[in-house]
């Protein structure tokens, strides 16, 4: 019983770092329909900021945070605004293949100028713990779900109550009469692509502090970060939240009931099942 | 050109190619057995993918099954290669309608992801199967000497491009393209929707399956990584539709082009292959979306202003 | 017909092209890029080395003369598909002698199809696992020992600390190399008359250890032993911390004895056990680099960072050829084959003989990190240095 409950306190918090993942995904899909399998690859990015940040400089990782984000803000701007913008009207599926095409040259770009040297964001606090009513709760994944929290909440402010969130998902909606309205649709794309990158960094700061961070972590992390947004749905960017926490609570359960190598069994077969049984994801409307 | 100089040249072009183990060097050879089975995997993609429009990224699938059906029937079960490719072709088409009639009532990019996931889960249950070696994999019996992997790998993708070109003429394969164009409209003209999308996931199951079983003979060494790779889904739709996806040339020509610069990047200047790889996708799609095929065609109307055209209409 | 012309320019590019080589000429295909770059570097580098060490002392004797060696190295991206493909480019286009290996056991396995295929002797140090040498071969050999070996040092060690460990956690990565380990493994704790209390597969991508150390938390558990990745044990030692697992005693198979995992891990490093089959010791003579410890120091002059075992394995598979060359005085590769089933000689990476399976056998040393330094422990001749055990609990540090 014991362990049970530890089991599900890893699953939660798991289930955080996962939200955390796929919020940005969840953002650029939603609002944009860009499927970018370059996801991983700029939360990889946001992993080699915070390194950084804070073996060159010292700065701790919640500090580096805010900057990381802002980095890795401006580079998806510049990659929306000159190369994805590009495309951006031709069949869903050209996004797809192009962001495939940048993942392997941001790839191979980080292992040229990072090497392939395994990094570790280690503060002073990286192994903290406490126990809760039996239960080791580590500290920063903690953390890490109260940034995912925060941002997920604040994105929801964003969109739904500020005039720039609402201009967005109006030329999502309907690119003509956004126009007409006067929105200068390619700012606005880059700004979203640009807020997506900004949370797939803020995802790879934590990420490098309680995981270890090399050119190659992201496509795994990006289809990952896929299954979440799937299972909890692409309608609102809180359904991440909902997604992130299934799938950890099912792996971790997994891994201890099943076998730790049927994890990716059950997480894409999940993934599978919901698109086949209810495509707009757990807590979408059906269509 | 006329159809029957066409056809002339073609039936010269695969004559030549046939001789190709008999004057080639080993190199040539390897890379032509590499290039050829790439090549019917694109072509095997264009017939879901190209003419349905259904982009399917899990045909990696397929191949992994008919590679691990070869490899578990003649590592297992000692039973000949041919045997193993019959069990392999069955898995895959058995995977296909099974898995198919779920999975291609979604549309667009669901479809495209739904595969993708269909494609992991696969690589992660065989990973898990006793049978197949786990992870650890399979190593199949030597086999020496290229050409008869050679001569297979042509013959299969010389009856995959047939059956693409009946395709393109048939009304199985007009009511494909329906089915792309406006499924919607397509169904209420007659066209039986679902089965016409089963028969395709079949058809392109069936030769993805045999290019994945004479691979793994030929490499000799089978584990659901190299089984199964997801980036080889990116690798053959790339190729069709940089070759232009919808044509029956069009995945060929993608296939041997693009195999043929990474190989020689990869022997000349290794490391840069794989950014090569990023590169030349990112500026396909931006330049020719509509692949080589429509390249040509319109190269000559418009000259360098085609590439120009491509990007006013796609982007924003 | 503007694809023709590209078709017969490709072709006139790969046809085959007289190549002046020089007189030796070995071939590899290592991981330069590319997920296992990290560990593949060690390959490349340590090959250039030596055979940079070996024509500065004037080469190779063949016949008469004295023949320089030269190295032909591909980058396989550590894709092992492009690795066997390249090795048959090294053999039938580029026309090498011999063939040094790929690291991984994985990528042993495939490789080692190709010089089989072609009768082309390889010697790799870069994979252990058992199924490498069970299939009858006889152009393939290693220098790295037997994979279910690799803890049979850190058993015996065991059986000599106070409190004994009496319970074990084995865990082990689904790969080639780390299945052989955990099979012959356990039968070693059975024979040691220790008892298994967790026996656990897990994915070889794996980065969440938490639902098996959980479980080992929840159990009477005295030592861990982990066979994996150098990613995977990373993630098991940071997640161990903040889950709070205290056993007394864990040991990995890879990892601890180089130097930028520990760099990566920091204070968290310290009390791990590791084996490595080599140590920079002077004891280890060799006719090329004085001994083991110069060789470390040059080499980390040369590179910027420290040898491990893995480039020892490297140097020792370039001498191997060497001796075997002079004993055959031949480059014929069917009688340079016999001869390195035969060679028996000392070197940095210790005594280089190979078993009838193309196997060597080395013994594993024990080490430790402590304060963040490589100590070696346990080794053929018994205890060098006292382990520090049981190790202190992740507050107490």
């Amino acid at each position: 019983m014991q362990l049970l409950w530890q089991i599900l306190i890893n699953g939660v918090l798991l289930g955080g770092l996962y939200a955390l993942m796929a919020l940005g995904l969840v953002l650029v899909w939603g609002v944009l329909n860009i499927v970018n399998l370059a996801h991983g690859a700029l939360i990889m990015l946001g992993a080699y900021a915070c390194y950084y940040l804070f073996t060159g400089f010292g700065w701790d990782p919640f500090a580096a945070l805010p900057l990381a984000m802002i980095l890795l803000f401006c580079l998806g701007y510049l990659i929306q605004r000159y190369v994805l913008n590009l495309v951006i009207r031709a069949p869903m599926f050209n996004t797809l293949l192009i962001t495939f095409g940048l993942e392997v040259v941001i790839t191979y770009l980080a292992q040229v100028t990072f090497s392939a040297d395994f990094r570790t964001v280690n503060p002073s606090y990286a192994g903290a713990n406490f126990v809760w009513l039996g239960a080791t709760v580590p500290l920063v994944p903690l953390l890490a779900f109260g940034v995912a929290l925060g941002l997920t909440l604040a994105l929801w402010l964003f969109l739904d109550h500020t005039r720039i969130g609402r201009a967005i998902r109006a030329t999502a909606q309907n690119l003509t009469a956004a126009r007409l309205y006067g929105v200068n649709p390619r700012q606005l794309y880059a700004l979203t692509f640009g807020i997506g990158a900004a949370l797939a960094g803020a995802a790879g700061t934590l990420y490098g502090v309680v995981s270890q961070i090399n050119p190659y972590i992201g496509s795994g992390l990006t289809a990952k970060s896929f299954a979440i947004a799937i299972i909890g749905g692409l309608e609102k960017s809180i359904y991440v939240l909902v997604g992130g926490l299934f799938l950890g609570i099912v792996e971790a359960l997994t891994a201890l009931y099943i076998g730790p190598t049927y994890t990716d069994v059950v997480s894409f077969g999940i993934l599978v099942l919901v698109l086949i049984v209810r495509p707009t994801g757990l807590l979408g409307r059906t269509a | 050109m006329k159809v029957g100089l066409k056809l002339a040249l073609a039936v010269v072009g695969i004559g030549v190619l046939a001789t190709v183990p008999s004057w080639g060097s080993a190199v040539l050879v390897q890379f032509g057995i590499n290039a050829l089975i790439l090549a019917t995997l694109a072509q095997s993609w264009n017939i879901i993918g190209g003419y349905t429009g259904y982009p399917s990224f899990g045909n990696s699938v397929f191949y992994g099954l008919g590679g691990y059906g070869v490899a578990i029937a003649m590592v297992q079960f000692q039973l000949p290669f041919e045997v193993g490719l019959t069990i392999g072709v069955a898995l895959a088409v058995i995977f296909a309608v099974l898995l198919g009639l779920p999975v291609l009532r979604l549309r667009g990019h669901y479809f495209a992801i739904a595969t993708l996931g269909l494609a992991e889960v696969m690589t992660a249950i065989v990973s898990n199967l006793e049978i197949a070696g786990r992870n650890v994999g399979l190593i199949l019996p030597l086999l020496k000497g290229d050409t008869p992997f050679f001569e297979l790998a042509l013959a299969l993708l010389v009856v995959t491009t047939l059956t693409v070109a009946w395709i393109s003429r048939s009304r199985f394969g007009f009511g494909l393209i329906a089915i792309r164009e406006n499924e919607g409209a397509a169904a209420v003209m007659g066209v039986n929707t679902t089965l016409y999308k089963i028969l395709a996931f079949a058809l392109c199951s069936v030769f993805a399956a045999i290019a994945g079983g004479i691979h793994a003979y030929w490499i000799t060494y089978l584990d659901p990584g190299s089984a199964f790779d997801v980036t080889l889904n990116v690798k053959m739709i790339i190729m069709a539709v940089f070759g232009g996806a919808g044509t029956i040339f069009g995945p060929v020509l993608g296939a041997f082009v693009l195999s043929g610069i990474s190989e020689i990047l990869a022997i000349k200047v290794t490391s840069l292959a794989s950014i090569f790889f990023g590169l030349v996708i990112v500026a396909a799609i931006v330049f020719m979306p509509r692949g080589f095929a429509d390249l040509v065609q319109r190269f000559r109307h418009l000259g360098w202003r085609y590439f120009q055209e491509n990007i006013r209409t796609y982007r924003v | 017909m503007k694809s023709l012309s590209f078709l017969c320019a490709m072709v006139a590019l790969l046809l085959p092209v007289p190549v002046f080589a020089a007189p030796i000429e070995f071939g590899a295909s290592v991981q330069l890029t590319g997920q296992f770059a990290n560990t593949g570097r060690y390959y490349g580098d340590a090959y250039r080395f030596a055979v940079d060490k070996i024509n500065a002392a004037g080469g190779v004797k063949v016949g008469k003369n004295r023949e320089k060696l030269s190295l032909k190295i591909l980058d396989n991206q550590s894709d092992v598909n492009l690795s066997v493909r390249q090795y048959v480019q090294l053999v039938s286009q580029d026309k090498v002698n011999f063939l040094l290996g790929p690291f991984a056991s994985d990528f042993a396995l495939a490789d080692s199809a190709i010089s089989e295929k072609y009768s082309v002797p390889m010697i790799q140090g870069g994979g252990a696992s058992d199924q490498i040498f069970s299939r009858g071969y006889k152009y393939i050999f290693g220098t790295l020992p037997p994979a279910s070996d690799y803890f049979q040092s850190t058993l015996d060690l065991m059986g000599q600390l106070k409190p004994a460990p009496k319970t074990i956690a084995l865990l082990y990565a689904d790969d080639a190399f780390d299945v052989s380990v955990a099979d012959g493994t356990r039968k070693a704790i059975g024979k040691a008359s220790l008892k298994i209390a967790v026996d656990q597969r897990y994915s070889s991508k794996a980065s969440d250890f938490n639902s098996i150390l959980s479980l080992i938390k929840s159990q009477d558990v005295d030592a861990i032993l982990v066979a994996g990745h150098e990613t995977e044990i990373l993630n098991f030692i940071r997640q161990a911390k903040t889950l709070n697992v205290n056993p007394k005693l864990y040991s990995f198979t890879v990892g601890v004895p180089s130097a930028d995992f520990r760099a990566a891990l920091g204070q968290d490093a310290n009390y791990a056990f590791g084996m490595t089959s080599w140590v920079p010791s002077p004891a280890f003579k060799d006719d090329y680099f004085g001994n083991a410890e110069q060789f470390a120091t040059e080499y980390q002059k040369r590179f910027g960072y420290e040898p491990d075992y893995h480039a020892a394995s490297a140097v020792a598979d370039v001498e191997a050829f060497v001796k075997a060359i002079e004993s055959a005085n031949t480059l014929d590769p069917a009688k340079v084959r016999d001869a390195i089933a035969k060679v028996d000689f000392d070197s940095l990476y210790g005594r280089i003989r190979f078993n009838a399976a193309g196997q060597i056998s080395l013994p594993q040393t024990v080490v430790q990190i402590q304060k963040g330094k490589l100590a070696p422990i346990y080794g053929p001749k018994g205890l060098i240095e006292k382990p520090l055990y049981p190790m202190p609990a992740w507050g107490k540090r």
